[in-house]
């Protein structure tokens, strides 16, 4: 009797008026993330479903469909993981707690890899390295005289070297904050009861960083294991598979259910190493740095080792971004894709069709396709960034505003799902759940909306975080006070939290754009002929073969990225002119 | 050269101690010795050099000139640097913000350093388990840092650096973190603890009411130099400087500029004091404590009208500021004084100044 009368009132007060925006907001975000995935299990529990999951898992297709897929996912994800820890670790050490020269300009260099997307990184090795045993023309150094081995021209290796090239720097930016927050007082309390260098080290740096370390080495395994584009062009040719690039596989081939299969497959490898990396690192209070004071980081003197280990740090950073930058440059220029340096040419940019170079195909200004293709993709970026900062600044604002509720913790959560998932999982599980009507609604495969919906989904975490920063910026004393003065709420809006919100909305913003213009792994499933993207076009033209076609794509998707950084900050330096000095 | 002494060495010699950071002179020729088992407070505003120093001590910077000895060996100057390690001199170091290692319980904070010194494990231990009861922590020994309060983790900064038994002991303002009650209460932990340990200690701290509890020996300094170095109680006394006379004490002694006229003194158009008292200067400044200066006139003695600002009872007395133009003055009053603020009352100098100095801050001998 009672209990049920409890239930009652506590579920006239979850429908209250205030609770109506939260739970839409629940109800809008289910859609988005749980519906897919609920639908993914659903189509896998059907009679096709059951026999797929036994085909990948249990019979003789299962070494080829999941089992060598899965060793190559896995050496992928460690080795990524190894590898950045210890590039972005090494960097970290270098640029925050020594006294190495230029330790600003080694930091900033450390971050850009980042930048450059991964098959950026794929397509310039594959234009040094690839080598003749494929056909097609072999590479830079094959042409050059200097023989190439299959292993470093193909498969496992050379994706472990671009993806470690591609993610180091997302290591190095979470262990350099890390090592920032180990205050100069815990270092030097350790020099003072005695310890030399290699034990301060060992037992007071490394155990505080921890938890970063932890973290680092999971993101990057997760975004190895995800990564499709690096894999796709270095190692299928090879018939090297990994998860996501067999899933790919099966549903562009029709096998669709299983393809979900592995995409439930892929998701759970990704969310099993970021659940235990999680359980590792919280609940332990040994991990919460005690700071007073703080600030002040200690530099070690590195002694004659300052510009050796500065010449290592630079040629590192430079090997992994404005060489491949230039290589694609060069290639594009390339009329023989080997002879990077010879006969440049326009061609591949404005050339017209029908000559005797790229079997008459147009230069890529001159292509509709492509014009096209460039088009959508800043339609898709600009449409996504607006949708998902709009969705993550109200989730923010719910979630913080209601801080330590059910409704605020069921929402964070979800927002922060679709971290876990590997974006062309992610993609799969949409094809899933919209790849055939629903009721009165047409199938939206294939569309641009589908695209924009998945993209926004997938972008949640994201918006949400910068929509907390946001919120963090506009404290509510700050709102506060505009509103003793009486201010209406719209002028309010207008004057006080714009001008204060715009650095954080538009970072965010430009964070999802450049995502998604350079995103590969989510529209290689979503997207469609009728609106391609460059990110496809480019991979498009790289499996044919086109590689200078696919480099000088990929260089107008690094022009694009570019700029809408530097248009950003030029916006946000006019806006807020109090933070020039 | 100390060999030719037959008293023992100072357990801390300075001599001619300068660091520049820079064009910027942080430390400027400082000499300060200290015999074995002092408490020796180094006390100032802040930026005016006394963490450089204490950083000093402890070997974590090296001296720019100069020299520091501890015990009679010279342990930093300015040709070698530090010339012996943190451990070798044998000092430990009580930080600020504390520095607890973050992943260590209390008692693996108090332990490493031994650890470190190659102490074996049922030394060890056994140290361990005397500082913490010492400390009165015992409780916490298997806590992390994140898990006590802030003066807890200070209790074990604490004891972590005593734990190693150094002949020295070095605090950084370790009581600034803590609220008003906990640091009187640590206040005579610290005295007790240095009783108890024998070290001889320095302590910097930018509040003169722990320099003039805690101290045997205490250095004012302003701007890198030591404006006044000897007891608490001379300082007080016998205030060298007027930065020294403003800067101790509760409340702070009043300093009134006085031009010589005729035979007299002059503040404003009221004559103070003899001219005798500062023989040979056109202008000079006079020093009135507090308990010098009363409310109401005084027959026969000098009184001054007044703006009344604030009364702050203490102690069955009352401290009355009150302004004359921008001087700022402070008698005090036996019992409770009210006014409203902005009142005109009278003020009168009871007694004669108790110390004359040159406009630019230097004492005149009597």
């Amino acid at each position: 009797m009672t209990s049920t009368s409890l239930t009652l009132a506590s579920g006239r007060r979850l429908f209250r008026s205030e609770n109506v925006t939260p739970l839409l907001l629940i109800l809008m975000v289910a859609v988005l993330v749980i519906a897919p995935l609920v639908k993914i299990v659903l189509v896998t529990l059907t009679p096709e479903g059951l026999a797929a999951w036994q085909s990948v898992l249990a019979s003789p297709l299962s070494e080829n469909l999941w089992w060598r897929p899965l060793l190559n996912t896995l050496l992928l994800g460690l080795g990524v993981a190894g590898g950045c820890l210890l590039l972005g670790g090494f960097l970290a050490w270098l640029v925050v707690l020594t006294d190495v020269p230029g330790a600003r300009f080694l930091g900033v260099l450390s971050t850009l890899p980042f930048m450059i997307p991964s098959f950026a990184a794929a397509l310039a090795w594959g234009t040094l390295f690839r080598n003749s045993r494929l056909g097609g023309s072999a590479g830079f150094f094959e042409v050059s005289g200097i023989a190439i081995p299959d292993w470093l021209a193909w498969g496992l290796l050379p994706t472990l070297i671009v993806l470690i090239a591609h993610y180091y720097s997302l290591a190095y930016t979470i262990i350099a904050a890390a090592l920032s927050s180990v205050g100069a007082d815990l270092i030097e309390s350790a020099q003072m009861a005695g310890a030399k260098r290699p034990r301060i080290f060992f037992g007071i740096i490394l155990p505080v960083v921890t938890p970063a370390l932890i973290a680092a080495a999971s993101l990057t395994f997760a975004g190895a294991v995800a990564n499709f584009a690096a894999p796709a062009l270095l190692g299928l040719p090879v018939r090297m598979q990994t998860l996501s690039t067999r899933l790919f596989g099966m549903i562009e081939t029709g096998n669709s259910e299983r393809g979900f299969v592995l995409a439930l497959l892929l998701i759970a490898v990704a969310a099993t190493f970021l659940f235990f990396s999680d359980r590792l690192v919280s609940g332990r209070k040994a991990f919460v740095t005690v700071t007073g004071k703080g600030g002040r980081t200690k530099r070690f003197p590195l002694g004659i080792w300052r510009w050796p280990l500065f010449a290592v740090a630079v040629l590192l950073g430079c090997m992994t971004t404005v060489v491949p930058v230039l290589v694609l440059a060069a290639s594009s220029l390339a009329p023989q894709s080997g002879e990077l340096f010879s006969n440049w040419t326009l061609h591949f940019w404005i050339g017209e069709g029908g000559g005797a170079i790229a079997q008459g195909t147009a230069g890529i200004f001159r292509n509709p396709v492509l014009i096209d293709a460039l088009w959508n993709t800043i339609k898709l970026g600009v449409t996504v960034a607006v949708i998902t900062m709009v969705i993550g600044l109200a989730l923010a604002h719910t979630i913080v505003r209601r801080k330590g509720t059910l409704l605020a913790n069921v929402l964070s959560q979800l927002a922060f799902m679709p971290l876990l998932i590997p974006s062309i999982a992610f993609a799969a599980a949409y094809i899933a759940l919209f790849g055939a009507p629903i009721g009165p609604f047409p199938s939206l495969y294939g569309t641009f909306a589908l695209l924009v919906i998945a993209a926004a989904a997938h972008n949640l975490p994201y918006a949400v975080q910068s929509g907390r920063s946001v919120l963090g910026q506009v404290s509510a004393d700050i709102e506060e006070s505009a509103k003793l003065t009486g201010a209406h709420p719209v002028h309010r809006m207008l004057v006080i939290v714009f001008p204060l919100a715009i650095r954080g909305l538009l970072a965010g913003a430009i964070l999802v754009f450049v995502k998604m213009v350079r995103d590969l792994s989510l529209v290689v499933l979503l997207f469609s002929a009728t609106s391609p993207v460059l990110s496809m076009v480019a991979y498009r033209y790289a499996s044919e073969g086109f590689m200078q076609f696919a480099n000088a794509i990929t260089l107008l998707i690094l022009v694009i990225c570019l700029a809408a950084s530097l248009i950003a900050q030029g916006l946000q330096a006019r806006v807020q002119k109090w933070k020039q000095s | 050269m100390n060999t030719l002494n037959t008293s023992p060495p100072d357990a801390i010699h300075i001599a001619g101690l300068v660091k520049r950071f820079g064009t910027f002179t942080a430390v400027d020729h400082i000499d300060i010795a200290v015999p074995k088992g002092s408490f020796l407070v180094l006390v100032g505003p802040s930026g005016c050099g006394k963490s450089t120093l204490l950083r000093m001590l402890a070997g974590l910077d090296d001296p720019t000139e100069g020299e520091i000895a501890f015990l009679g060996h010279t342990v930093s100057n300015g040709v070698g640097g530090v010339l012996s390690d943190p451990r070798q001199r044998n000092a430990g170091l009580v930080f600020q913000s504390y520095a607890l290692w973050p992943h260590m319980t209390v008692a693996n904070n108090i332990a490493w350093p031994l650890k470190v010194a190659k102490w074996n494990k049922p030394m060890r231990e056994a140290r361990v388990a005397e500082v913490l009861s010492l400390l009165g922590i015992d409780a916490l020994r298997n806590r992390y840092p994140a898990e006590i309060s802030g003066g807890q983790q200070q209790r074990v900064a604490i004891a972590r650096t005593i734990a190693p038994k150094p002949a020295i002991l070095l605090f950084d303002e370790p009581l600034s973190n803590l609220d008003a009650k906990l640091r009187i209460e640590m206040r005579s932990e610290l005295m007790r603890i240095h009783r108890a340990t024998g070290a001889t200690s320095v302590y910097v701290t930018h509040d003169q009411v722990e320099a003039m509890t805690m101290a045997t020996h205490v250095a004012v300094l302003n701007n890198g130099r030591v404006e006044q170095f000897g007891a608490p109680i001379d300082l007080l006394r016998e205030p060298q400087t007027t930065f020294v006379a403003t800067f101790l004490g509760t409340p702070p002694a009043n300093l009134l500029p006085v031009e010589r006229r005729g035979d007299s003194l002059v503040f404003g158009d009221l004559p103070l004091a003899s001219g005798a008292l500062a023989p040979g200067l056109a202008t000079a400044q006079l020093l009135y404590r507090a308990q010098d200066i009363g409310v109401g006139a005084v027959e026969g003695r000098p009184s001054i009208a007044a703006t009344f600002s604030e009364a702050a009872p203490i102690a069955g007395q009352t401290m009355v500021t009150a302004m004359v133009g921008d001087l700022r003055l402070t008698g005090l009053v036996d019992g409770y004084f009210q006014a409203a603020p902005g009142d005109r009352i009278a003020l009168s100098f009871l007694r004669d100044p108790d110390a004359v100095f040159t406009t630019a801050g230097e004492k005149v001998a009597r």
